[in-house]
């Protein structure tokens, strides 16, 4: 049993990657659900995207051997960046209305 | 290859329009100091352009740049829609006063609309889930912007916020969704997949994919449970914004949701009909659960709205339930009920927020119980505004009538009775919300101010366009079915 | 025969020795002779004044957004870069394209003078007659950044 364990671990391949890929998804969506201050929203956001990059690398180098995996992973770093800095400029705006970045405060708009 | 690049670029004209009207805004307005709506009309040229071009394509069914998009009959029919909307946006904002304290901005604002155009276009044509997430993405990042766009409005910067932390998150709920079809199937071209999917066992993973896949686009198209973001965000963002993405991004995130499961998850069993791959998902009923979920939703939470923006919200989440009970079917029936209600849908509701437009610009209130007596100041609007709700409603002889009645008929064809049931019950429904309006309107002498409002000709041209569909679609719509019988060819479908 | 996990243990293994015989053999052989100055908090040589975790001012975060979005177009030209041979004149059009647009949006940054950055003339004391030594509040008000919040020059 320790052995199969040993050996399990000591040989990644498809399914170690995939595992990784789930838990970095899990944890950025625990992080959204979870935390209040809309930064560390924002950092689950982009564990989200990397999850979905370590995903879409693994199955590019192990079940299917084309460079199309590779690819998408490049434009989803970009996409991460680019909505990142758009997100960003809004939550500075944010602050200058509301002097918080509280998602909890900002809720004036209701019903 | 070059060849085929050649090819490619000359199918590619409308989106190279858009995307130098684009460059030229930016520079237009660095040059001109006076400061006005001149990247507004450079816009407006630029999509009336790209109607014609989009009329020079009819007919053609090909792929294009090494079947990242496919240039069909389908993709061009939306494509009009999107672009007839986008020119109605573009006037709209001429008039919104909410837009007037940013006018050294105004540029951005077109740019942005500009690039939402183009992100649109090529969400209704993609054929590769990397296109389709990158025009899906581009669509968004655009619509984040404009939504804050008024940005000392708290309002506005509010619903920013909740906008794009909703949609960062669902559309990367889809892209990891994706991921998983890319590593089951072995390819990113939704033909491929297609035929790869038919092949193989169903498994729980793929459940799962399909889930959240249809996550990422129902955000777009605010489908119940993805809609939590409507209602906040109708009501923060600048009105034209409100009506763009109500109208045009719901309509080309629908039919990037029919490209998608017409080609990839659906198959032919061996007696010819259209059967669901791989075996066993029931994608169908996920989606009229959804469908059903958000006509009861939509149509009940709108009953207790004030807001005119937010009761105009839950009725677009209601109507997605009606557009997306044709999905359901996705037969060649189901597929043109859906056309057909687009293309009716593009009128009434853009109707509903020019009226809304036009009453927040002149008595500067966006409150239903505002509206009392603006049938004795306004007549002409008050009764067009009737009419555009009488039409949502979908009672005859206005088009939203014949839209419900396709779409009614051909989920009962298909044999989805206690769907239909349920939307023809919430149907009733929003009778009482949509007549609470008129009621308003015509049946409370106004208080206060009494003298009659008058309006410019520009105005009164924009709503006798946007009005005479309405009426004459309601009675008179052979060319448009027989323009969606000759757009029902997909690239790659039989 | 080490698998490939393996071989990464041994480096993990390596790195974590590696540091902690450096530290170990430098606490046996340095002096030990603490004081007030070399326990201070090491700041070029300044007096460390207030917290460290003070609030900047809102222009550092947009230069810093665009500077980002100049800076991820490296990861497209880079594959373009070790391919653009092979493919031709297509992928240098279509790269040609790109810089294009991107060009373009630099263009509108400093045409709106977003990349300016106008510093805060220096606060000298005044001395006003009756009143004693004045600070004048050097405070830009920037209507486009809209500074609050930001960094207080004190």
């Amino acid at each position: 049993m320790e052995n199969e364990l040993i050996q399990w671990l000591s040989q990644p391949g498809l399914t170690h990657y995939l595992m990784i890929g789930a838990l970095l998804f899990c944890i950025g969506i625990t992080l959204v659900l979870t935390r209040r201050n809309v930064i560390m929203i924002l950092m689950g956001i982009e564990l989200i995207l990397n999850s979905v990059n370590l995903n879409f690398i693994a199955f590019s180098r192990f079940s299917v051997i084309t460079l199309d995996g590779h690819l998408t992973a490049l434009f989803l770093i970009i996409l991460a960046a680019a909505e990142a800095a758009v997100a960003l400029a809004i939550v500075l705006n944010i602050y200058n209305r509301f002097k918080t970045i509280d998602i909890d405060e900002i809720s004036l708009l209701k019903g | 290859m070059s060849e085929h690049v050649l090819n490619s670029i000359g199918l590619f004209v409308p989106e190279i329009i858009l995307v130098a009207s684009l460059c030229i805004i930016i520079v237009a307005d660095l040059l001109l100091k006076k400061r006005t709506h001149a990247g507004g009309w450079i816009l407006l040229a630029s999509l009336v352009l790209c109607f014609f071009a989009f009329s020079a394509q009819s007919g053609i069914n090909t792929s294009a740049f090494f079947a990242m998009i496919a240039v069909d009959p389908f993709s061009v029919f939306f494509k009009v829609i999107l672009v007839i909307s986008g020119i109605f946006i573009v006037l709209f904002s001429m008039q919104n006063k909410e837009l007037i304290p940013y006018k050294n901005r105004i540029g951005e604002y077109y740019m942005l609309i500009a690039g939402m155009m183009l992100g649109m276009f090529l969400m209704v044509s993609s054929t590769n889930l990397l296109m389709m997430y990158l025009a899906f993405e581009m669509t968004s990042i655009c619509s984040y912007v404009l939504v804050g766009f008024t940005k000392k409005s708290i309002r506005s910067a509010e619903s920013s916020i909740k906008y794009i932390i909703y949609g960062s998150v669902s559309s990367g709920i889809m892209i990891y969704g994706m991921s998983l079809i890319y590593g089951m199937s072995g390819s990113l071209n939704i033909f491929e997949i297609g035929a790869a999917l038919s092949g193989l066992e169903s498994a729980p993973i793929f459940s799962m994919a399909v889930l959240m896949i249809t996550a990422g686009i129902g955000f777009k198209i605010a489908l119940v449970p993805f809609h939590f973001w409507a209602p906040d965000v109708y009501e923060g963002a600048p009105m034209a914004i409100t009506a763009l993405l109500a109208v045009t991004s719901k309509i080309a995130a629908v039919a990037m949701l029919i490209r998608l499961f017409r080609v990839s998850f659906t198959g032919v069993d061996a007696t010819g009909m259209m059967a669901i791959i791989p075996e066993g998902i029931r994608w169908d009923m996920m989606l009229a659960v959804m469908a059903a979920a958000a006509m009861i939703l939509g149509n009940l939470a709108a009953l207790w709205q004030d807001n005119i923006k937010r009761m105009l919200a839950y009725s677009s989440i209601a109507h997605a339930g009606y557009i997306i009970m044709g999905v359901v079917v996705l037969t060649d029936q189901g597929i043109s009920a859906v056309m057909l209600y687009a293309f009716m849908y593009l009128f009434m509701n853009l109707g509903t927020f020019y009226m809304a437009m036009l009453y927040a610009n002149k008595f500067s209130t966006e409150s239903i119980e505002g509206y009392k007596g603006i049938g004795y100041r306004a007549p002409f609007t008050a009764v067009a505004l009737t009419i555009f709700l009488v039409s949502l409603t979908g009672l005859p002889p206005t088009a939203g009538f014949i839209a419900k009645l396709y779409i009614f008929g051909a989920a009962i064809n298909a044999g989805w009775i206690w769907l239909v049931l349920v939307a023809g019950v919430m149907t009733i429904v929003s009778l009482f919300y949509y007549i609470r309006v008129a009621r308003n309107m015509f049946l409370y002498k106004p208080e206060g101010e009494t003298e009659p409002v008058r309006f410019d000709n520009f105005t009164t041209a924009i709503v006798l366009l946007l009005l005479t569909p309405v009426l004459v679609l309601g009675v008179y719509f052979t060319p448009v079915l027989e323009f969606i019988k000759h757009s029902l060819v997909m690239f790659g479908v039989q | 025969m080490l698998s490939d996990f393996g071989s990464i243990l041994l480096f993990m293994i390596a790195g974590v020795l590696f540091v902690a015989i450096a530290l170990f053999v430098s606490k046996l052989v340095r002096p030990h002779r603490p004081n007030a100055d070399k326990l201070s908090t090491y700041e070029c040589g300044e007096e460390p004044i207030g917290d460290a975790r003070i609030q900047f001012n809102n222009r550092f975060y947009i230069i810093g957004l665009m500077f980002l979005i100049f800076e991820v177009e490296i990861l497209l030209l880079f594959p373009w870069a070790m391919v653009f041979q092979d493919l031709g004149w297509y992928a240098f059009s279509a790269m040609f394209v790109f810089v294009f647009l991107i060009f373009i949006g630099f263009i509108y940054e400093l045409g709106k003078g977003h990349l300016k950055w106008d510093l805060p003339s220096p606060a000298v004391p005044e001395y006003v007659e009756g009143v004693g030594v004045v600070e004048r509040d050097i405070r830009t008000e920037d209507d486009e950044f809209e500074s609050d919040g930001g960094l207080t020059f004190k």
